[in-house]
């Protein structure tokens, strides 16, 4: 090897990450060019000085925390219900029940606020996202009867969708997309000049929920629950306007309209 | 005593298979720090770490005992921060790969010349100076320069991480440190200038 070594070669000998046979080639011209030896020394010195300035930002205290905290409360119940059987005998101690019931509710309640701000912003993200692409959604079309069974096969699950729409309101047609890892539909509307994303999922638990408001960065986010599917919608619109889409789509499913 | 074999099979399992957490709570504080360097603020980087971890949390069926786990949780943390406000703001404004590689003097080629003061500068340079010039580096090379670098990653795991050919990775860590060169060299020069 008589021409000076590549900047590939250089940041791979830092690096460590040259085969046996290349770091021989390399060594040996090293050994007899000290401008590449010099370049080569620069490549590490820089390299380390980049590992420690790198290491800049200390976690915030409980964080850490917080995360163990998120992960217990989502082990698996078999689990835990040999735990829980132990447990039983100090839940007759009645002066630490409550203690342990107030705590546990407080950490559930954490945990839960830790999830909806998660999945709030996750949703805020996917809707800001495919505002950002500005693509056509990838079923387009304002016809129910074409937008449900386009859905066929893609997911778990089905849903109504709703027939009559206030006056301004339409439905722009559709996504597949993925929340928590799950398949979901995102249904598109527009309501005026806004555009509202409508996400559907299956659900666990068949009790019926209250639909929840909440705010982030200017989106307002409406949940609801019916039957086994979650109703998520986001939008910059006003939040009655959007309660209200949330509220048809609901009924929907029901077969109240 | 031997086991019945559903409890055997169960407790072999149990023993071979990390929990989440084992794997997970390590690797937080390089995940907040990546995180914050992303994002450049605390309130997002912590946002940013909490989704990701949920995220892995609730996908860790899905993850093949065996394989990297570093690697895998790396990626979701960065694919999360694509999809976020601060991702989308940051990769509308990058500069195409094909751009990056058209900026002038972008190969050390011509630093060649300059090697004994380099090292030494490379030697006196404290942090305040290195820090201001990763701030100066555009998203995609930061992000490979601190998984090469602070990560301490091969360049197979950083493909992985970032989802991009390793000869992607490797004329990105060429380019981050020509540019890093750069910027001490000129940073050197003006404490020089002002100093006079």
């Amino acid at each position: 090897m008589t021409a000076h070594l590549s900047p590939a070669n250089l940041n791979a000998l830092a690096d460590g990450e040259l085969s046996a046979d290349q770091l021989i080639l390399v060594n040996d011209h090293l050994a007899l060019c000290p401008a590449c030896t010099s370049n080569a020394l620069a490549q590490t010195l820089l390299k380390t000085q980049v590992a420690r300035a790198g290491q800049r930002y200390p976690m915030p205290q409980g964080l850490e925390e917080r995360m163990k905290r998120a992960a217990a409360s989502r082990r698996t119940p078999g689990r835990s219900a040999a735990a829980g059987l132990g447990a039983a005998a100090a839940i007759l101690l009645v002066i630490f029940s409550g203690i342990m019931l107030t705590l546990q509710m407080s950490r559930r309640a954490e945990v839960a606020a830790i999830e909806n701000r998660a999945q709030v912003s996750e949703v805020c993200d996917l809707h800001i996202a495919t505002l950002a692409a500005g693509l056509p959604p990838q079923v387009v079309s304002s016809d129910r009867h074409t937008v449900k069974p386009w859905f066929q096969g893609k997911l778990p699950f089905s849903f109504n969708l709703p027939d009559n729409l206030p006056n301004d309101t339409k439905l722009d047609g559709a996504n597949l997309t993925y929340l928590h890892n799950q398949p979901v539909a995102q249904l598109l509307y527009s309501i005026g000049q806004h555009r509202v994303s409508v996400f559907l999922s299956q659900r666990r638990n068949p009790e019926p929920t209250e639909q929840r408001q909440s705010e982030q960065s200017g989106f307002h986010v409406t949940k609801a629950g019916v039957g086994d599917l979650n109703i998520v919608a986001v939008s910059d619109v006003d939040p009655a306007r959007l309660a209200g889409i949330v509220r048809i789509i609901k009924d929907a499913q029901s077969g109240t309209r | 005593m031997a086991l019945l074999s559903w409890k055997r099979d169960s407790h072999q399992v149990a023993s071979q298979t990390p929990a989440f957490e084992d794997l997970a709570l390590p690797l937080l504080p390089a995940l907040y720090n990546l995180a914050f360097w992303l994002t450049r603020s605390a309130a997002d980087a912590e946002d940013l770490v909490q989704e990701s971890f949920l995220k892995a949390l609730r996908g860790f069926a899905g993850f093949e005992a065996g394989t990297n786990f570093k690697a895998w949780i790396f990626r979701i943390l960065r694919n999360t921060y694509l999809t976020s406000r601060t991702g989308l703001e940051r990769t509308r404004t990058v500069a195409l790969e094909e751009e990056l590689d058209q900026r002038p003097g972008s190969y050390p080629e011509a630093a060649i010349d300059r090697q004994t003061p380099e090292i030494n500068l490379l030697r006196l340079a404290d942090r305040a100076m290195l820090h201001a010039a990763l701030e100066q580096l555009p998203p995609p090379l930061l992000e490979v320069i601190l998984l090469c670098d602070v990560e301490e990653m091969k360049y197979k795991e950083i493909a992985a991480v970032l989802e991009i050919p390793i000869g992607t990775v490797m004329s990105r860590i060429a380019r981050a440190r020509t540019s890093l060169r750069k910027t001490l060299q000129t940073q050197n020069t003006q404490s020089k200038e002002w100093g006079a």
